[in-house]
């Protein structure tokens, strides 16, 4: 299977890998049609990382979306019992990409849990996290924070909502100096700045920067927030992913949908975050009565780019055979190869760039091997 | 090995020196000659020189681990990067410029030739005032000479361009310098020597 998997793409291999991972923790596949009602995606337009939808009008006139996510509609459509209910997917949603402003669709595998979240299961989540940055990169960091520090900080400021959408792009950027004149402009208490700013520039491993973080707690929403951080650090302490756990209040999200603990995973070679997730009881509250829930999303697009697999070989061997050459046999013989383990390709002549351990020709219905290409 | 993306120009120049003067110098940079491309393995540090508009760019996929680049550049586009650090280098204004006798007629809409269509954009929408966008790549100065726009908003160092061509500044829209960017992963995976360059950079700049 190693080697099979080792033929793979990067993102058809991790497909693979993370539904097994998942699947071992108890997780059930969810699949879902494409389309939903528009109407459902623009009543929560917030939740969207992109505000463009991919709209048609279906047979009947009704105004369809192709998804623009995952979460939402799991969240409006899974069944829910008394018991956990503990999903993931391996999906596709379209959205509105910056660089070229045309539609893509981006292939997403993740995990969504929706019933009762204890520190066990945020815990859980996280670790399940981790491990699905490390099936990407060993070389991986999971940036863990907390919405009941920066946003509770920012609820009790007496501040308009312009003046928080640039502090939160600040904190969002590691921008301390302008963060500091945004705050004087807008008359912000001078303690709340002191403690924004430094709140703000925590980051560091989490077991041991969690100190530092529980010594800045100034309301119980953040003691609490403290003690849940801690049931997480020691649960994951004798774990090889401990290391790779970081504190960094830097990662935001929307604080309409998110509560409790959030989180963002890097690799290495990837520029950009390819994992982001977190607890959501505000969303889930907002489409079904009394829920909780907490999950992630990984993004699998791009990462054929920055994990290229340079094969040796495109295949075992190579057959040529001109159609001229046609022959009954040629059909067996490939099989009796492919029936040995052999990866075989028969094509009427060398493709471009084509790279085989073995060539033959093919012959009056026998194979003469020739210097491999 | 730390991949650093310098503006082309006199911004890069100085940001360069800054750079030497605290241990990340790289001779080579000097050499008269084509190459983009600068590597000081000792100091370990790669410099890349380009285009000013383009440093975000690099930046933000990866092609480079940190960046300087003007405020500018950052308010315009919209990247996902950590800014680090105000050099206080470069330092200017992003103005709105108008002609010395230019009284604002509120009744219609503005017309603001620009080359930062969108600093522009949320001025004039932070002020609740309709506005139409004359986008430029240059010269914007002669915009309201000619009649083809109310007012420009431009970057205002000196103001004797604008003195020049009969304009002055209008109104402030916010100060410009010279900012340290930063890859967000690189950040995460080269923390010890981003953190390094940067402690010495904040005391080089304290002194």
């Amino acid at each position: 299977m190693k080697e099979f998997l080792a033929t793979m793409s990067k993102e058809d291999s991790l497909t693979y890998e993370l539904s097994r991972l998942y699947k071992q923790w108890g997780y059930k596949e969810y699949r879902m049609a494409k389309f939903e009602e528009y109407s459902f995606y623009s009543d929560n337009r917030d939740f969207l990382s992109s505000s463009s939808i991919l709209a048609f009008n279906n047979s009947d006139g009704r105004l369809m979306a192709l998804k623009p996510d995952i979460t939402l509609s799991i969240v409006k459509n899974a069944k829910l019992t008394d018991a956990l209910t503990k999903l993931y997917y391996n999906e596709s949603v379209f959205r509105m990409t910056e660089s070229s402003n045309d539609f893509k669709e981006i292939k997403q595998t993740g995990v969504e849990v929706l019933g009762k979240v204890d520190n066990y299961l945020a815990a859980e989540v996280l670790s399940l996290a981790a491990k699905s940055l490390a099936a990407i990169d060993g070389s991986f960091i999971l940036s863990v924070s907390h919405m009941a520090f920066i946003p509770s900080l920012l609820a009790e400021m007496k501040i308009g909502e312009n003046a928080k959408r640039e502090i939160i792009t600040c904190i969002k950027g590691k921008n301390s100096h302008d963060l500091k004149t945004i705050c004087d402009k807008c008359g912000v208490d001078e303690k709340q700045t002191e403690l924004l700013v430094k709140l703000a520039k925590v980051n560091g491993k989490l077991v041991q920067t969690l100190p530092e973080l529980s010594a800045l707690a100034s309301n119980d929403e953040m003691k609490k927030a403290c003690a849940e951080l801690e049931f997480i650090a020691d649960s994951l302490n004798k774990s090889d992913i401990a290391d790779k756990l970081y504190l960094d209040l830097s990662v935001l999200n929307n604080t309409e949908y998110y509560n409790g603990i959030i989180f963002q995973g890097y690799v290495e070679k990837a520029p950009k975050a390819v994992l982001s997730g977190g607890r959501y009881d505000k969303l889930a509250n907002k489409i079904r009565d009394n829920t909780q829930a907490i999950g992630f999303a990984v993004y699998l697009d791009n990462l054929n780019l920055y994990y290229r697999k340079e094969r040796e070989f495109d295949s075992d061997i190579l057959i040529v055979a001109d159609s001229k050459n046609s022959n009954v046999s040629l059909l067996s013989l490939v099989e009796s190869f492919i029936e040995k383990g052999f990866s075989v390709r028969v094509e009427h002549t060398v493709p471009e760039g084509y790279k085989a351990k073995t060539v033959y020709t093919f012959e009056n219905g026998a194979l003469r091997e020739v210097a491999s290409c | 090995m730390l991949n650093i993306a310098l503006p082309k120009g006199r911004l890069g120049d100085k940001v360069y020196e800054l750079f030497a003067s605290i241990g990340y110098d790289c001779s080579e940079i000097y050499s008269d000659n084509r190459k983009l491309v600068f590597e000081n393995k000792e100091n370990g540090v790669r410099y890349l020189l380009v285009k000013p508009s383009d440093v975000a760019i690099y930046i933000a996929h990866g092609a480079a681990d940190i960046g300087v680049v003007g405020k500018d550049i950052l308010e315009e586009g919209n990247f996902d990067i950590y800014e680090l650090l105000d050099l206080n280098l470069g330092k200017c204004n992003m103005c709105v410029a108008a002609p010395n006798d230019y009284i604002e007629d509120f009744d219609r809409p503005l017309r603001v030739a620009t080359k930062f269509v969108n600093i522009a954009k949320n001025y004039y929408i932070s002020l609740n005032r309709e506005i139409e966008i004359i986008k430029l790549n240059g010269s914007i100065e002669i915009a309201p000479i000619l009649g083809l726009s109310d007012v420009i908003v431009d970057i205002v160092e000196s103001g004797k361009t604008l003195q020049e061509n009969n304009l002055r500044v209008y109104e402030k829209i916010m100060p410009i310098s010279a900012r340290l960017i930063a890859n967000k992963s690189s950040y995460k995976f080269k923390n010890e020597d981003i953190d390094n360059l940067m402690q010495k950079l904040k005391k080089v700049l304290a002194e």
